[in-house]
């Protein structure tokens, strides 16, 4: 039997160790190969062993995908988790499970158990009707090449199971190009000339520092996110670009550094990964819950950039574009993630390669005489010198052109007034999708970009906001806000932080879309929620 | 006449504090050393002796309270040209950033420390830090410090430091060249220099210093010898 398919939903659990992870990356990069665009959203505990790890796949000839709330295929590893899924599928989805196709008993998987999730792509590339040449050529491009052979001979074996329900699905032909969020920051930070980074490991930021490890950038696994930051300002004031990553939880031991890199004008960038919080939380699951804390993240009043790359085009550009803006304005530049856009697998037809922003080091001393680090200027900028180019001071404390801690008055004011000048004039910050004339307007920021773009397919009627420049909150943004009659903010958490900067940076009401139980927004979800408002 | 070391400004410490023999010391190594001041920078702590950073001519960052090691590591991380000294006090690297002292002993990171030890907070006026004595009343705490001191030495004999110095801020000879010493020296080196708070310190009891003529072959020995001073342990 061969059901028409124009894209589908599917997913695959089993306990934690079991593979399921590596089967979602195989199976999406082989998907990718054959043309598909492909969205893999991976769910699992805080553990190495047991408990129930999936990934669903989302299947499509078409761009911009969100997770499903509804399945088509359930494939379970293990069977023991099928009732943890069951109700997840459709109707007329199909559900398949490792015991009952007797994988266990395969020649592959009884010469080595740890295949099990290999035969189980071949088993689903069967169903999905797809040529296994296809397969095998993207086992051979993401294993260990040691593993290669065992591979393919599981994924064969798994492919020559008969499965007596298959699909048809229609591939776009076209060359898809698939990553994390955390690849492509990874190769930012390298186009972007960063040489050295210093990250303490936390969810969900660990597969950078996996993606950095394999560039030939310094990197330091230090002791906690305190050295992480600290280390990263000094290399920075060094002269060297550099980098720091974390999640919620770390950034709160960063934040009296923050402070410390805006006063000091030391250029920062920071990588902040939100997972569901507060406290511990539910580490392994999402949220777009410190955009307030990424805007203030420390005490006294400082200038900082908040960026928030809503998929992969945006992380590989706006990742580079944060290390020109902190050099430029010698200011922390915090680049805002998620567990959602950090660790599931996005799909692009672009080649993201291709995108290489021009590198700006910012105002840089010129043997000037009389050198003062701190030079009061028109926009507030002052040239920027590193150690052995000549002899000057950095401070912490409020301090007077050259450097020095000062307290008077007079000094205080025209130095802050200098670092309040640095940001007056950065513009822009968002993108506009969707029937431009609308007064009704979707507002979203981050990573729900994919999910609000994929609501827009089926309803092109309205307006929709996408804020990538959270802060500073600029005119451009408020103009474009004000000229809508109903303003809908959509969030991945319980209070509306972006709507209540709107609130307060311009006054205008709006009806909130929140989400934070450490999912992001399902397709069908989405749709009724906005609808509702409509 | 002027030294290049001087930016003029008048130091902020109290007549007779060991911070300023300390700052004569370091001009002297620097001086000896041939050291050009754009080439040498150094990370200061938030605390009396941190004060440096505005009357020492060199590329000073003032840093954080008990931050001064994470900067400096990360500059000679990328600049091995430099050289690369982190100040911090008792307060900031036994106290409040101890944690950064023994991670960086770990990694050998290439910095000299100078750990001004005046055994008190003397910017915050005299509350008890971890190298404050045992049996003393500090100001403002409620009654006499119960536990026994965080010794640096001990610290850095545990955690396998391979340079570590101890030196009481008034042998400015000695100090100067062991600050030479230590900026030479290929890996991650302690001085701690011993410089009781002339205001809050000053009823605890002294220390009658030993002086060692040559480092200890075996750091252990080290141990709890709180009165050994000198070039203690050096392991090129």
């Amino acid at each position: 039997m061969m059901n028409q398919k124009k894209e589908l939903a599917l997913k695959i659990c089993g306990p934690a160790g079991s593979g399921v992870m590596q089967l979602g990356e195989v199976l999406s990069l082989a998907l990718n190969k054959a043309g598909f665009y492909t969205l893999a959203y991976p769910e699992y505990p805080s553990v190495i062993r047991g408990g129930d790890n999936n990934i669903q796949i989302v299947i499509s000839p078409n761009a911009n995908l969100s997770p499903r709330k509804e399945i088509d295929i359930l494939f379970a590893l293990d069977e023991t988790l099928l009732d943890a899924h069951r109700d997840e599928v459709k109707k007329d989805g199909f559900i398949f499970d490792g015991q009952t196709l007797g994988l266990d008993e395969l020649g592959a998987v009884k010469e080595n158990p740890i295949v099990k999730n290999t035969v189980a792509a071949g088993f689903i590339w069967k169903t999905l009707s797809q040529d296994l040449d296809i397969l095998l050529a993207a086992i051979k491009e993401s294993m260990d090449e040691k593993y290669v052979d065992l591979n393919l001979k599981a994924a064969q074996s798994g492919y020559n199971l008969e499965s007596a329900k298959r699909l048809d699905l229609t591939s776009t032909k076209q060359n898809i190009f698939g990553a994390t969020a955390n690849e492509v920051f990874a190769k930012a930070i390298v186009k972007a000339n960063c040489k050295y980074a210093s990250i303490y490991p936390i969810t969900p930021i660990n597969s950078l520092l996996n993606f950095l490890s394999q560039t030939e950038i310094k990197m330091v696994t230090p002791e906690d996110e305190i050295f992480a930051v600290l280390s990263t300002i000094g290399a920075s004031y060094a002269g060297v670009r550099s980098v720091t990553a974390t999640s919620g939880a770390g950034f709160s031991l960063m934040s009296e550094a923050v402070g410390f890199s805006s006063m000091a004008e030391i250029p920062l960038v920071v990588i902040l990964g939100q997972r569901s919080g507060p406290s511990s939380g539910m580490p392994t699951y999402t949220g777009q819950t410190d955009l307030n804390f990424a805007i203030n993240p420390g005490h006294g009043e400082f200038e900082k950039i908040v960026l928030a790359p809503g998929d992969l085009k945006e992380a590989m550009s706006l990742s580079q574009e944060a290390f020109n803006m902190a050099d430029k304005y010698q200011v922390p530049v915090i680049v805002l993630t998620d567990k959602y856009l950090s660790e599931s697998r996005f799909s692009t037809s672009e080649n993201l390669d291709k995108i290489n922003i021009e590198i700006d080091r910012g105002r840089k001393y010129e043997n000037d005489s009389d050198y003062r680090r701190y030079k009061l200027t028109k926009d507030g900028i002052s040239p920027r010198a590193f150690p052995g180019e000549t002899t000057f001071a950095t401070n912490s404390y409020e301090h007077d052109e050259a450097g020095f801690a000062v307290d008077d008055i007079k000094t205080r004011n025209l130095m802050l007034e200098k670092r309040n000048r640095k940001l007056q004039k950065l513009s822009g910050g968002f993108e506009v999708f969707g029937n431009k004339g609308s007064d009704t307007i979707l507002v979203g920021w981050g990573s729900t970009k994919n999910n609000i773009l994929e609501y827009l397919k089926d309803n092109n009627k309205i307006k929709y906001i996408h804020v990538w420049q959270p802060w500073p909150f600029s005119d451009d943004l408020k103009n474009e806000l004000l000229k809508a009659k109903k303003t809908i903010v959509i969030e991945n958490n319980s209070s509306g932080q972006m709507a209540n900067l709107i609130e307060c940076n311009i006054g205008l009401k709006t009806e909130k879309i929140l989400k934070d139980d450490g999912r992001p927004f399902f397709k069908e979800e989405l749709a009724k929620l906005i609808d509702e408002k409509l | 006449m002027t030294n290049i070391l001087d930016t003029g400004k008048t130091p902020t410490w109290c007549p007779g504090c060991g911070a300023f023999s300390v700052s004569a010391a370091l001009k002297k190594s620097i001086t000896q050393l041939n050291l050009e001041p754009k080439d040498v920078v150094i990370c200061y702590d938030i605390g009396c002796s941190g004060n440096m950073s505005n009357i020492l001519n060199v590329c000073a960052v003032e840093t954080l309270h008990g931050r001064s090691v994470p900067v400096a590591v990360g500059i000679k991380s990328v600049r091995a040209d430099l050289a690369v000294i982190a100040q911090a006090g008792d307060g900031g690297m036994l106290s409040e950033g101890l944690n950064h002292f023994v991670h960086a002993i770990q990694r050998d990171d290439n910095i000299t420390l100078i750990l001004n030890n005046n055994y008190v907070f003397g910017l915050t006026a005299g509350q008890k830090s971890s190298a404050t004595p045992k049996g003393v009343k500090a100001r403002a705490q409620q009654d006499t410090n119960k536990v026994e001191p965080i010794s640096a030495v001990n610290i850095a004999v545990a955690t396998g430091c391979r340079f570590i110095a101890r030196i009481p801020s008034d042998n400015i000879k000695l100090l100067q060249e062991t600050i030479e010493r230590a900026i030479q020296f290929n890996g991650f080196a302690l001085i701690e220099i011993i410089q009781p708070c002339k205001i809050w310190a000053k009823t605890f009891p002294q220390t009658e210093f030993v002086y060692l003529d040559e480092p200890m072959q075996n750091a252990t020995e080290l141990l709890d010898k709180e009165n050994l001073a000198g070039l203690l342990y050096l392991k090129n």
